[in-house]
């Protein structure tokens, strides 16, 4: 009895230890994590509060240099602002049209990215062997490239003067030129995120158990089902990081469009770089890039939501 | 048992094909380039150079301009893995290791810098910039490079931490280890490819930079990457296709040295919020 009386006694003693040592490794983990956060804070986090204040006509404070700056600056006539600059812009066919090929561009350019890496992802996991690691390997290299490099190398590729004009005008085929065009962005795009959706996908789908797909053969499934009903939703979240992180890096991509596309239409990209420094509007560019962010942040929401969901399921939250 | 070989043999010259196109798609464009940096000229449509020459090789070694964008790509690499190895480093050992308040909501809020197109982000950015004087500065130079980096140094060094087996580091403890020891001998060793990985991707992250560095320091400061962008306009194709080459030397060299561990997973395990 007595001892039952010391083992609660104890108990109750080491639970206050633990609980102010939990305590302490509790606030020492939030000081350690604090610095970068920080660092996003100041200068992704403020800097696009004051983008969306300054897109409404707020000019003061930190904005108040660019606004003095830039041309045309219009300035808030109500307590929240003004939508003039989001009127000025969204009056404009040339961005209207501009929009619609950045999303168009994103759209197919993130669908081939996805079919073209989930081919080589589960051709490795299905049949393996050599030749799925070269396909592997081929596409992991874009990674080891400068985006700059790999857009110049591109448009020269598919240039009036390229090597896919050399080539077939070997055979007496007069080729397509598609340097200098859109079809020279996609390809483009899918090039430069080609690794990363391939690394995601490629993951994914390996981690999923031998023994679950020889269960499926064995029960008499074919490839086909194994693929949509066994690969496809266990590897469902890499999967959905792969494609929401693909689509937001091309919807926002300078490099690319700059070097292998058209003068026009042209990829919001570029133009947010073109009124920001050559037309000297950063007004306008900081709207068309506050636009862009909306289209992005309907993106990375399908992503933290695939986190979240995976989390929950497996008990982490 | 397969009825006809003949099938096994059609899907087998398909892959081949698929792979050959897959060959040529991706490295086609690099191997066309590379050809250009040793070509005098080139007449469409021949399949190969009029000649030969390594000129433009000197052409980009003697040009002063160049030279400093090489130096000045050398400084700011370096300088951001450090600067973003300091401030991230501890964070990702405590999102592994700590529970504390906010730990979900500070993981999202890193990942803000992803979720935000790169050049809108940018232009924002260069606003404020010119409100606290860093336009056209190193240090605005050094933030831009790092704000790209965060990423990749808390995320993939937190799965790293995450993966070393816990019993290893209670083993230690129990032969007599103190934690310091345990960190440096047992959790620190097996953590170090994922946390390789992590510099040699901020490296590259800081070393091709463009669209920031260009927006914030050109033309002050210019790197190897903006450089580019001026060199394809006002040079010969050659000249252009050298500095391409020298530009991916590094690229090359260190990605291949971590290539096991980026094909091995460790990128893309940093990449799923745990």
């Amino acid at each position: 009895m007595s001892s039952a009386a010391l083992k609660t006694g104890a108990g109750t003693a080491r639970r206050g230890v633990t609980v102010s040592a939990e305590a302490r490794r509790s606030s020492l983990g939030f000081a350690l994590a604090l610095p970068p956060v920080l660092l996003i804070a100041l200068f992704v986090g403020i800097p696009v509060i004051l983008a969306v204040g300054f897109s409404l006509g707020f000019t003061g404070g930190l904005n108040e240099t660019i606004a003095a700056i830039g041309l045309g600056t219009v300035e808030a006539d109500n307590w929240w602002g003004t939508l003039a600059v989001y009127g000025q812009v969204f009056a404009d066919q040339r961005f209207l049209r501009d929009l619609s090929v950045t999303i168009v561009i994103t759209v197919v350019s993130t669908l081939l990215v996805l079919a073209l890496s989930l081919g080589i992802a589960l051709y490795l996991r299905l049949k393996g062997g050599w030749l799925a690691n070269v396909f592997a390997g081929l596409a992991v290299v874009p990674l080891f490239i400068p985006v700059v490099i790999a857009s110049w190398a591109i448009l020269n590729f598919y240039a009036n003067d390229g090597f896919v004009r050399t080539f077939l005008s070997q055979f007496g085929i007069d080729g397509p030129t598609w340097g200098y065009t859109t079809v020279a962005v996609v390809i483009g795009s899918v090039w430069t995120s080609l690794p990363f959706a391939t690394l995601m996908a490629g993951s994914g789908v390996q981690a999923i158990p031998d023994a679950i797909i020889d269960a499926a053969r064995d029960a008499g499934a074919g490839v086909t089902s194994i693929v949509m009903r066994i690969l496809l939703p266990m590897a469902s979240i890499p999967l959905i990081i792969a494609t929401t992180f693909t689509a937001i890096g091309i919807l926002g991509q300078f490099t690319v469009p700059y070097f292998t596309g058209p003068n026009a239409p042209q990829m919001l990209g570029v133009d947010i770089s073109k009124y920001f420094s050559s037309f000297n509007q950063p007004q306008q560019a900081v709207v068309m890039a506050v636009v862009v962010f909306v289209l992005a942040s309907g993106v990375a929401f399908c992503y933290v939501w695939a986190n979240f969901r995976t989390a929950k399921k497996e008990g982490r939250v | 048992m397969r009825p006809i070989t003949l099938g096994r043999w059609g899907s087998r010259s398909a892959t081949v094909i698929l792979l050959v196109v897959i060959a040529v798609f991706i490295l086609g464009p690099l191997l066309w380039l590379a050809m250009h940096a040793f070509a005098t000229t080139w007449t469409y449509p021949n399949l190969l150079p009029d000649g030969l020459t390594l000129r433009w090789w000197s052409v980009v070694f003697e040009n002063a301009q160049l030279g400093e964008a090489v130096r000045n790509s050398l400084f700011f690499a370096p300088v951001t893995v450090l600067v973003s190895a300091v401030i991230c480093l501890p964070a990702a050992y405590a999102f592994s290791r700590f529970e504390f308040p906010g730990r979900k909501i500070f993981l999202i809020g890193l990942f803000a810098t992803n979720a935000f197109p790169k050049m809108g982000l940018y232009v924002t950015m260069a606003s404020v910039f010119y409100g606290l004087h860093l336009m056209n500065t190193a240090l605005g130079i050094v933030i831009v490079h790092v704000i790209g980096t965060v990423v990749f140094m808390t995320w993939i060094p937190a799965a790293a931490f995450s993966a070393v087996p816990r019993n290893l580091e209670e083993a230690a403890r129990d032969v007599g280890a103190g934690k310091f020891m345990v960190f440096l001998r047992v959790t620190l060793p097996l953590a170090l490819p994922g946390i390789m990985v992590a510099v040699v991707m901020s490296f590259l992250a800081s070393f091709d930079e463009a669209q920031g560095t260009y927006l914030i320091g050109a033309p002050t400061y210019m790197t190897m990457p903006t450089e580019m962008y001026s060199l394809v306009l006002n040079y010969p194709k050659q000249v252009a296709a050298v500095f391409a080459i020298l530009l991916s030397i590094p690229s090359v060299v260190l990605l291949l040295i971590t290539r096991k561990y980026i094909m091995g997973g460790q990128l893309a395990e940093g990449f799923q919020i745990r």
